[in-house]
């Protein structure tokens, strides 16, 4: 399938609203046990099965109650099937006024699935949240984008943002079948890069799964990329789209750097969490104000 | 079919203590090297890990001797009948003994009769060494197969520790009878930071940094619900001497405070028998 849709950036420098130097949008990733690794028998492995469930049934709670004890907002990017079988947890993200994005049904990684099941699984998910949250989605991320990822969002959803592709610093509108949708990259800054070796979709080895960071590594390299964003941030927009998973930094030891990254941060003026549907609704001013008026090219 | 009954939300720990702490150290002595191409003993992995059987072991118990705390040790009955003397003065220390597969066989996948046989061998060699009746059990590569717990009732264990789930123990109704799991993490396990023949990832400060933070979440979180804290010590990673010494220090710090206790599994499993609300 070819694309039919272009990729619209800005000729004219976006700007976050007066006064925000730096939003820090999190995504906090709920997936439970849904992308636990399966051996070839076709079962999973009771290992990383055990270290993802950590996340359902405690780790989501865990970082849950350090946002709300910093009064911080940010974007809680779920599963389907996390949503079914840990409904309590949802319901309450929903109620303290998170964003919400759906992260495919059973965290199926999108690039090996035909469109045409990649399009179910994207509407029994939506259906998910609207039955038992009673929520419209607004956001999408993918698991692991397919080629069809954007295609299939704009052609048959009305989605208001995409949150699924890392190649970009700031976000950009994407127009095609008469629709359009924001795109707000993500990125490295991220547990799943600076805290763990994770198994999937590498098989465990003879050893062990799980070779993993100390908590005062993960929070230095946050703390280094946020001073470099800070810095960046002087003269020009910037982004720091920080993903942290359930199983991951909702482990207690590991959870210390997301409490102590969030009073760092918050320390600094012009600062501010945002979620992503908060982005949405400012950059799609940027994106309005500039095609009112006729381009350059 | 071994069906969890719920999570104990509402142990009882002894009055005064806020959180028990447990010490569980895997003891194997090179039986879980995996083997070179053609089955070929892995001298080199396989002699990293012995040295918990000669030396580790005997390292760990000083140190233990010399705080004062008393904890669990994972032991395979292979281990044991290579170097029984440990488990003895282990026994004999206060420390409790568990089993840990006989040669570090891995079950997931195997037949209930194998499993059951490797459970009762193990058990077996582990009373004959120490005298005394063995109770829990973790899966050596933490993969238990869907009867683990069915095989462990049955054989009169009281509690298991492999899963990797949750922060507070959790209720089993198992084929012959009730079990206490006590899930336990690999957050922290000392041999990913430490240990040939993983990549020091972190290296010491990094695992007491590990540590640290662990308990203070954990023991901060006691405010609000019921924790318990578990570390995942291998005898043949933590027994030499400079991360024995990180161990040493993190045992000083917490014997600072006096609202948590050293325990061993059976003592919190005894806790945590019957059943909170889920």
């Amino acid at each position: 399938m070819a694309a039919k849709w272009k990729e619209v950036q800005l000729q004219k420098p976006g700007r976050w609203p007066d006064g925000i130097r730096l939003p820090i949008v999190i995504s906090v990733h709920h997936q439970s046990e849904e992308a636990a690794f399966v051996l070839p028998d076709g079962r999973p492995d009771p290992f990383d099965y055990g270290e993802r469930q950590y996340g359902g049934r405690r780790g989501a709670w865990r970082l849950f109650e350090i946002m709300q004890k910093h009064n911080v907002l940010g974007t809680w990017i779920i599963c389907g099937a996390t949503v079914e079988k840990y409904p309590q947890i949802s319901r309450e993200v929903v109620k303290a006024g998170h964003a919400l994005a759906g992260h495919t049904y059973e965290h199926e990684m999108m690039c090996n699935y035909p469109p045409e099941e990649e399009l179910e699984l994207i509407k029994k998910t939506v259906s998910v949240f609207e039955d038992l949250l009673g929520q419209r989605l607004r956001g999408w991320r993918t698991c692991f984008a397919s080629h069809h990822t954007i295609d299939i969002l704009l052609q048959n959803f009305d989605f208001e943002w995409d949150g699924s592709i890392w190649n970009d610093d700031l976000p950009y509108m994407i127009e095609g079948y008469g629709k359009k949708i924001l795109e707000i990259p993500f990125s490295s800054y991220s547990d799943a890069i600076t805290a763990v070796q994770i198994t999937n979709p590498t098989p465990p080895t003879p050893y062990s799964t799980w070779p993993s960071n100390p908590p005062d590594f993960i929070l230095r390299q946050m703390k280094a990329q946020f001073d470099a964003l800070y810095e960046r941030g002087a003269d020009r927009a910037v982004l720091m789209p920080l993903s942290v998973h359930d199983f991951i930094v909702g482990r207690p030891s590991r959870s210390m750097v997301l409490d102590e990254f969030i009073t760092y941060a918050k320390q600094f003026e012009g600062v501010v969490f945002a979620t992503h549907d908060d982005l949405s609704k400012w950059w799609s001013k940027n994106y309005a104000a500039e095609t009112a008026s006729p381009r350059s090219n | 079919m071994a069906t969890e009954i719920g999570t104990i939300t509402t142990p009882k720990w002894p009055t005064g203590v806020r959180l028990p702490v447990a010490l569980t150290f895997e003891h194997q002595s090179g039986e879980g090297a995996p083997t070179l191409p053609g089955e070929r003993p892995n001298y080199m992995v396989g002699g990293a890990m012995e040295y918990g059987g000669r030396i580790g072991i005997w390292n760990i118990l000083e140190v233990l001797d010399r705080c004062g705390v008393k904890a669990t040790f994972f032991v395979c009955g292979m281990t044991a009948e290579k170097y029984p003397e440990s488990i003895r003065a282990a026994h004999k220390a206060g420390h409790e003994i568990a089993g840990m597969s006989y040669a570090f066989e891995r079950v997931r996948t195997a037949s209930p009769e194998r499993e059951r046989g490797i459970v009762l061998k193990t058990a077996k060699v582990l009373e004959d060494v120490c005298g005394a009746k063995i109770k829990g059990w973790r899966c050596p590569d933490y993969r238990m197969s869907a009867q683990t717990l069915d095989i462990l009732s049955e054989a009169g264990f009281i509690w298991d520790s492999s899963m990797l789930n949750d922060d507070v123990p959790c209720l089993f109704e198992c084929t012959g009878g009730k079990m206490v799991e006590l899930p336990f993490t690999t957050s922290t396990a000392d041999k990913t930071f430490i240990a040939y023949p993983y990549p020091m990832r972190g290296g010491f400060d990094g695992l007491a940094n590990a540590w640290n933070c662990e308990f203070d979440v954990l023991y901060r979180e006691t405010e609000r619900a019921a924790r318990l804290m578990i570390l995942s010590i291998q005898t043949w990673a933590t027994g030499r001497p400079t991360p024995l010494r990180t161990l040493r220090q993190f045992i000083e710090r917490l014997t600072t405070y006096n609202d948590i206790q050293f325990a061993r599994c059976s003592e919190i499993a005894g806790w945590s028998s019957h059943k909170g609300s889920h």
